[in-house]
């Protein structure tokens, strides 16, 4: 019997080739006859094009075309983003692109263009442009009004003054919604606590910039890209150049990181892949990390108010929420899943979530990482810990009593969950952390040093069905199992594979893993985001798997005769049950199948199958004995994960540094799929939402509208050093019961977990003062110690 | 024109192997010419196209200027092109300056260390974002200060020494230096001269399109460290945003020979607080003679932060710089 | 050589940030070849003009050219210009100090004696002494002719010669060029008498001023040249000395000035340094503009 694959322990397939460097990324590639390409970038917050002289490029040796935003298929207009524009929303949008022989060439001849531009009003704070009268980020416009269209909000200068100087400005909120009676959820209450609270907006800064190359080929375009997903960037590509989906090969086998900001594709792809049909050369866009920084994507931030109120026995009876969204130019959806992932940590008896998304001239936002999610966790967890203070009640107990069980509700729809371990995970985080002593830490003073102790509970989507599986035995004997998901760097490109290789009984090394290249033949698959792909994909390879298993035993059937149910299938074989020796290996069911062909190999499929997936099986036909199949596996609710993150931190109260002794990390995810990577996965989240509290940066100049964080050393992402050596962790690993292998995702959660206990620990240290914003740097920390003035406004963003 | 970042644009290389074939090199190119030791500040200026040099003199194979050796009475030469690694790893330094060791092994990180030279570190540009953004501001030769409008982003700038300018010197081992009374060696088609490291920095009143001495053509050959106080006490401390690869908010610098419980003879520098390293004549005139405690070290700190004058976000550095003073006296060990 | 220093402002736009620094050369190199050209070309006349004695009655030995409220204004005006002038451009060319203070202090002493002066004039000379006319500039012209070792006469002058006024004009527009600009970049540097509003204007507005200001500063060198030139020529001595002293003589009187453009009465006797002397130009010059 092959060892259970699951839970165990394994090196993914494409492990050695990154600590190699044999690993090609897309800047990797190379084509015959290819030029490179440069960007011209907005020098302006918001602008308008009026001319363009671009002859002193032309004239340049080696310059072989320009493009220009109208000639792209999909342009830029109103809240649609394009590639390249002649109305930047933002310093450093996209204006043009030249390709040259080579990149000294083409950034010699940006820099020969002379673009006039009328500039226009911008703006960085979204209450600067919610002032009558204020400046709004679009021309005819400061929110997006739904689909597509722009709206426009104001509120009278009465909000503003009412709200002073220290508290959020609330006026005619641009999206509500209530449940129960929030008033008497506080009249109800015995403690009642408030604060105005500042989240930043912070670039997601993956290690690898999104390059990307293409060239055609009798009219197909073949894409080189970094992305999270693989199967569905192919028809954002396909769009973004203006051809039919099946025209498109799109090739990205590695991705240097994405955190949501390479899901499915970029819209910068489009440059290369117009350009290289405009001139009839292959085009390579190399990204820098300067470029990266402005078209890279942003988590939104949030100017936000909140108020709770608790009865006695640390029951939150109201939860009042008030988000004003920093949504960059194009808008984004963070302030939509705000209130309800608060509702799956708090389960609040009464409830209010009110907001506005604005617009600003600041580089697009999209998903990062528990979009909405982080930010609500970290902003709201220390606002309970002020409440427990008040109530007496402990600060681990408080979030026990308010954690939602199996019978837990999300959101204003109230749906229900698939499980919740949460206080299981709280408990197995108390006792991995050793809450019980370290809480009496708390304020312990050492010489300059306090300590402080905190935590964090961070619930967020994890899950999705109704995904595809395909599998292919070759006549090699081995499992292939085709992959529509990208290789984001997070493992899930093997760990989902394995329940193929768990219901076939199959040891690991006999399974292949085929990804990376729309032209392999993948199925249809999530989006690699919303933390969709363990519990999805799993779902999907355990159908397939299935399949497969039940075309084994009705091959070994017909051939060897008996019914289906008299075999058995385990290391590579398919056996009539009680005697290995009947029956035939992996190899010989594929060439058999071969030449049966019809079902058994791709000559039919299910009908539910998604057409992608048709395609895909269509193309492997006859190459082996292939089951594809479709995951109609209950749903059972909303899936969810819960990350629980527990931190010591000493702060110098001479310096304001805060260092962190001690991290412990658990997490209810379901089944465990691969134990060291879930660590990995949950402590890297863990250390970037600490990065975000702690010291990660967006600054912009508020006259120019320009950000200074544009390289790693300015916008200083945590590094290895900002964390103790070994943060610990665990995991509940029990099971879901609405999904077959049990398994959850757990890409997002932990970020919230990490910022927030992190906030929360620094809180603790300062005696329970919250200083209620992010960044929360020394220079703040250190300015309230001292009584000295605090170095921003309690409103102000991009600090 | 356009402007294009993150690409660097050719020039033309020189690597010359002797002291002499340098200078005459950066003579011969003038204003045009630029040196390149470890490359860490120069590469960034030339990614962004900012800083077009048309020739490039390597120092890379200049032997002559690496390395650390014995120097005469008892002190020590380090030569420019000394890594920092070598220099925070070498068993003289953290004998004997283990000021010095410290300082050079804070720097950014092990990679940086292993490139960057303790010339090329003393020696840096400021890292005001204004100026490295390619804004015509003054120290770019244009005529305003970004950094100390009403509205600029400014909590890592100056809260002394200023003059239109509010950038800071953000070296590490530049304060070290200064602490321990270090010589700088400087090279020239004209012969050599030597800085005391004190007067090696400059500030912009007096110009303030450089942060030290050298002019075109001047070469930074070696660092002349005097020999140590006999059981002398130090300190350094290094306050900054991360843990690695970060420049300092503030950094501090002490150096303190005490005998019979009292302060015989101190050097204390603070950086980052102003545009050159800021050694604290007052402060060391009034705690000679007293113990080396907490009252005097606070003592030291109100002197320290007198006239010290804020930017919009950077009040702060007054209470870190009068802290940290405290603990330079305090904490020295 | 750029007349303009120019850079890409934060937007990509290219402003001027000042005036090229080249033309501080180029204002040495005209100032010495003026200086060299008309030492060589034109002719030095010392005290060899002849006086109608009958002139001289009724006029007092040394007569009052300048008040002692003139003459310091002058010298203290020398004095803070020589200072503005080297703190501005000896570190531009490589002579390198703290400037910025000492530039600043000395642009107030600047704009506080140009008040006083105006006030001076306003209240206590006449304006009109200073006006160019028609016989000003005839007197001109022959001068020029003169000069060029024509054969004539230059005709004597009034109170002050035109080429004297002209200087004043030249010198005036370029001090309150560089006073004006100069007092709006002091909201550009740190100092207790204006804030900092580096954003008061666009900053191509503000490359204007600094372009302003060096210009003026520039012009103020070749003017500084050529007025401490003349200061020392042999034949123009007389006035440099009035300039110290106060008065001239007699001979001097007649000799170069005309009585019916200047008139002088014995109240202008060089002894009584205050009072109400200048009533005795008043409505002359323009008199004998008429005539």
């Amino acid at each position: 019997m092959a060892e259970n694959v699951i839970g165990t322990d394994i090196s993914p397939p494409d492990l050695r080739a990154k600590i190699t460097g044999r690993a090609r990324y897309a800047e990797d590639f190379r084509a015959e006859g290819m030029v490179f390409a440069k960007l011209l970038l907005s020098p302006m917050p918001h602008a308008r094009v009026r001319s363009v002289d671009t002859s002193a490029a032309e004239a340049m040796e080696g310059v072989l075309g320009i493009l220009r935003a109208d000639e792209l298929p999909v342009q830029s207009e109103g809240l649609r983003e394009g590639a390249l524009t002649d109305e930047p929303k933002y310093e450093g949008e996209p204006i043009l692109a030249v390709a040259a022989v080579d990149e000294t060439t083409a950034a010699a001849a940006v820099e020969a263009i002379r673009v006039d531009f009328e500039q226009l009003p911008f703006v960085l704070d979204p209450l600067e442009s919610l002032r009558e009268g204020g400046p709004d980020a679009h021309v005819g416009g400061n929110i997006s009004a739904g689909r597509g269209e722009l709206g426009s909000v104001k509120w009278p200068a009465s909000v503003f003054e009412e709200a002073g100087a220290d508290r959020l400005p609330m006026g005619e909120p641009a999206t509500e919604w209530t449940l129960g009676d929030i008033d008497a959820g506080f009249d109800e209450a015995d403690v009642v606590v408030e604060e105005t609270i500042v989240h930043q907006s912070v670039t997601h800064h993956p290690m690898e910039p999104r390059s990307c190359m293409a060239y055609w080929q009798n009219g197909k375009l073949f894409l080189h890209g970094s992305t999270q997903s693989t199967e569905r960037t192919r028809g954002g590509v396909a769009r973004m150049a203006g051809v039919e989906s099946e025209d498109v090969v799109f090739i990205g086998e590695y991705c240097g990181g994405g955190f949501g900001s390479k899901i499915s594709g970029a819209p910068i792809m489009a440059v290369p892949a117009v350009l290289s049909r405009k001139i009839g050369r292959p085009v390579m866009l190399r990204i820098t990390r300067y470029e990266e920084n402005y078209i890279g994507r942003a988590r939104a931030g949030f100017q936000g108010w909140a108020k709770m109120g608790f009865r006695a026995d640390g029951r939150m009876t109201a939860l009042d929420l008030y988000l004003v969204q920093d949504s960059g130019p194009f808008g984004a959806s963070d302030l939509f899943t705000a209130g309800t992932v608060a509702t799956a940590s708090y389960q609040p008896e009464n409830m209010r979530f009110r907001g506005a998304a604005i617009l600003t001239n600041t580089p697009p936002r999209s998903a990062q990482r528990a979009p909405g999610g982080a930010q609500i966790v970290a902003m709201l967890e220390p606002l309970v810990d002020k409440a427990a203070r008040e109530l007496d009640v402990d600060r681990l107990e408080i979030r026990k009593i308010n954690a939602p069980g199996h019978d837990g509700w999300l959101g204003p729809q109230q749906g229900q969950f698939t499980s919740a371990y949460v206080r299981e995970a709280l408990d197995l985080g108390g006792e991995l952390f050793n809450w019980e002593e370290k809480r009496q830490l708390s304020g312990q003073r050492n010489g300059t040093k306090v300590t402080g102790v905190g935590m964090g509970l961070s619930p967020f989507t994890a899950g999705s069905a109704g995904r595809d599986g395909l599998l292919v035995i070759r006549p090699d004997g081995k499992l292939h199992v085709h992959q529509g998901i990208g290789n984001l760097g997070t493992h899930s490109i093997a760990d989902t594979a394995r329940p193929a290789a768990d219901v076939l009984d199959l040891s690991w090394d006999q399974v292949e893993i085929v990804w990376g290249d729309t032209s392999k033949h993948l199925p249809f698959s999530t989006v690699q985001a919303g933390s969709q792909t363990t519990h999805a994909h799993t779902r999907a390879n355990h159908a397939a798997g299935t399949a497969m298993l039940g075309l084994l035993q009705e091959l070994a059937a017909r051939e060897l005769g008996g019914s289906p149910a008299d075999y058995r299938v385990a290391d590579g074989r398919v056996f009539r049950a009680g005697n290995r020796a009947a029956g035939m290996d992996f190899a010989e069911a594929a060439r058999r199948a071969i030449a049966i062909g019809g079902k058994f190999s791709g000559g039919v499929v299910p009908e539910d199958l998604n057409d992608a997936t048709k395609a895909a099986v269509a193309g492997l036909a006859g190459e082996g004995l292939i089951a594809a199949a479709r995951d109609n596996y209950s749903r059972g609710g909303s899936v969810y994960t819960w990350v629980a993150t527990f931190a010591q931190v000493e702060l110098d109260v001479e310096t304001g540094e805060v260092e962190i002794i001690d991290l412990a990390s658990t997490t209810d995810c379901g089944t465990v799929m691969h134990p060291r990577s879930l660590a990995a996965q949950t402590n890297g989240g863990v250390f970037q939402g600490i990065g975000m509290a702690k010291g990660q940066r967006w600054v912009f100049d508020p006259k120019w509208g320009i950000p200074f964080t544009k390289r790693f050393y300015t916008a200083r992402p945590p590094g290895i050093l900002d964390v103790p050596l070994s943060p610990r962790f665990a995991a509940v690993n029990e099971p879901d019961p609405h999904t077959p292998v049990g398994a959850k995702g757990i890409g997002e959660p932990p970020v919230g977990a990490g910022e927030a206990a992190y906030v929360c620990a620094v809180a603790d240290a300062m005696g329970g003062l919250c200083l209620c914003r992010t960044p929360l740097t020394a220079d703040m920390i250190l300015a309230e110690l001292e009584g000295r003035p605090r170095p921003y406004g309690l409103l102000e963003t991009h600090v | 024109m356009a402007v294009m970042r993150d690409m660097i644009p050719p020039f033309e290389l020189y690597q010359p192997t002797e002291v002499e074939d340098a200078v005459r090199l950066m003579r011969q190119h003038g204003d045009r010419g630029w040196v390149l030791a470890g490359g860490l500040d120069t590469f960034d200026w030339f990614k962004d196209r900012i800083k077009r040099p048309e020739a490039v003199i390597d120092l890379a194979a200049v032997d002559a200027i690496r390395g650390i050796s014995a120097g005469e009475d008892g002190g020590l030469r380090i030569g420019a092109m000394t890594s920092l690694t070598d220099v925070a790893e070498s068993a003289d330094v953290m004998d004997r300056y283990p000021l010095l060791a410290e300082a050079a092994g804070l720097v950014a990180t092990p990679q940086i260390r292993n490139q960057g030279t303790l010339g090329g570190n003393i020696a840096q540009d400021t890292r005001c974002w204004y100026y490295r953004s390619g804004w015509p501001c003054y120290r770019a030769g244009g005529n305003v200060c970004y950094a100390a409008t009403s509205r600029a982003m400014n909590r890592e700038h100056c809260i002394m020494g200023a003059s239109r300018c509010v950038a800071v010197n953000p070296s590490d081992t530049a304060p070290a230096l200064v602490a321990l009374d270090a010589e700088m060696v400087v090279a020239s088609t004209s012969g050599e001269r030597t800085y005391p490291a004190a007067d090696f920095f400059i500030g912009p009143d007096i110009d303030i399109e450089r942060m030290t001495v050298l002019k075109p053509g001047d070469l930074l050959t070696r660092i002349d460290l005097p020999a140590a106080w006999p059981n002398a006490r130090w300190y350094f401390e290094k306050i900054r945003d991360r843990k690695s690869w970060d420049f300092s908010l503030m950094s501090v610098a002490s150096s303190m020979r005490v005998e019979a419980g009292m302060i015989q003879d101190v050097r204390i520098v603070v950086n980052s607080v102003a545009p050159y390293p800021v050694r604290l004549g007052a402060v060391e005139s009034a705690i000679r003679g007293r113990a080396p405690s907490e009252e005097t070290g606070q003592m030291a700190g109100e002197i320290a932060v007198e006239g010290a004058r804020t930017l919009r976000h950077n009040d702060y550095k007054v209470a870190l710089m009068r802290n940290l003073v405290k603990r330079s006296i305090r904490d020295a060990a | 050589m750029e007349f303009l220093r120019r850079a890409l402002n934060p937007w990509g736009e290219n402003v001027p940030i000042g005036v090229s620094w080249d033309l501080i050369w180029a204002a040495v190199i005209i100032g010495a070849v003026f200086v060299v050209a008309h030492a060589l070309l034109v002719p030095k006349k010392v005290g060899a003009g002849e006086i109608d004695e009958s002139e001289a009655k009724g006029l007092p030995d040394r007569i009052q050219r300048h008040k002692p409220g003139a003459r310091g204004f002058h010298w203290t005006m020398s004095v803070t210009m020589f200072v503005l002038l080297i703190t501005a451009f000896f570190p531009v060319i490589g002579i390198q100090f703290p400037w910025v203070t000492i530039h600043w202090i000395a642009g107030v002493l600047l704009i506080l004696t140009v008040l006083y002066h105006i006030y001076h004039v306003f209240a206590k000379q006449d304006i009109r002494n200073m006006w160019i006319g028609r016989r000003d500039m005839k007197e001109g012209a022959l001068g020029l002719q003169a000069a060029m070792r024509r054969p004539v006469h230059r005709p004597r002058a009034a109170k002050y010669p035109v080429d004297q006024k002209m200087f004043h004009h030249a010198a005036t527009i370029l001090t309150l060029g560089a006073v004006v600009t100069g007092v709006l970049m002091m909201y550009r540097v740190d100092n207790f008498l204006l804030p900092q509003n580096t954003y008061m204007f666009s900053d191509a507005t503000w490359g204007w001023v600094y372009v302003i200001h060096g210009v003026c500063g520039i012009g103020l060198i070749f003017l500084v040249i050529a007025h401490v030139y003349f200061a020392i020529r042999p034949e123009k001595r007389w006035m440099t000395w009035s300039m110290i002293n106060g008065w001239i003589t007699r001979e001097r009187y007649l000799e170069n000035h005309d009585p019916e453009r200047w008139a002088v009465t014995e109240a202008d006797g060089a002894g009584e340094m205050e009072g109400t002397a200048a009533g005795g130009g008043t409505g002359q010059p323009a008199l004998s503009d008429k005539a």
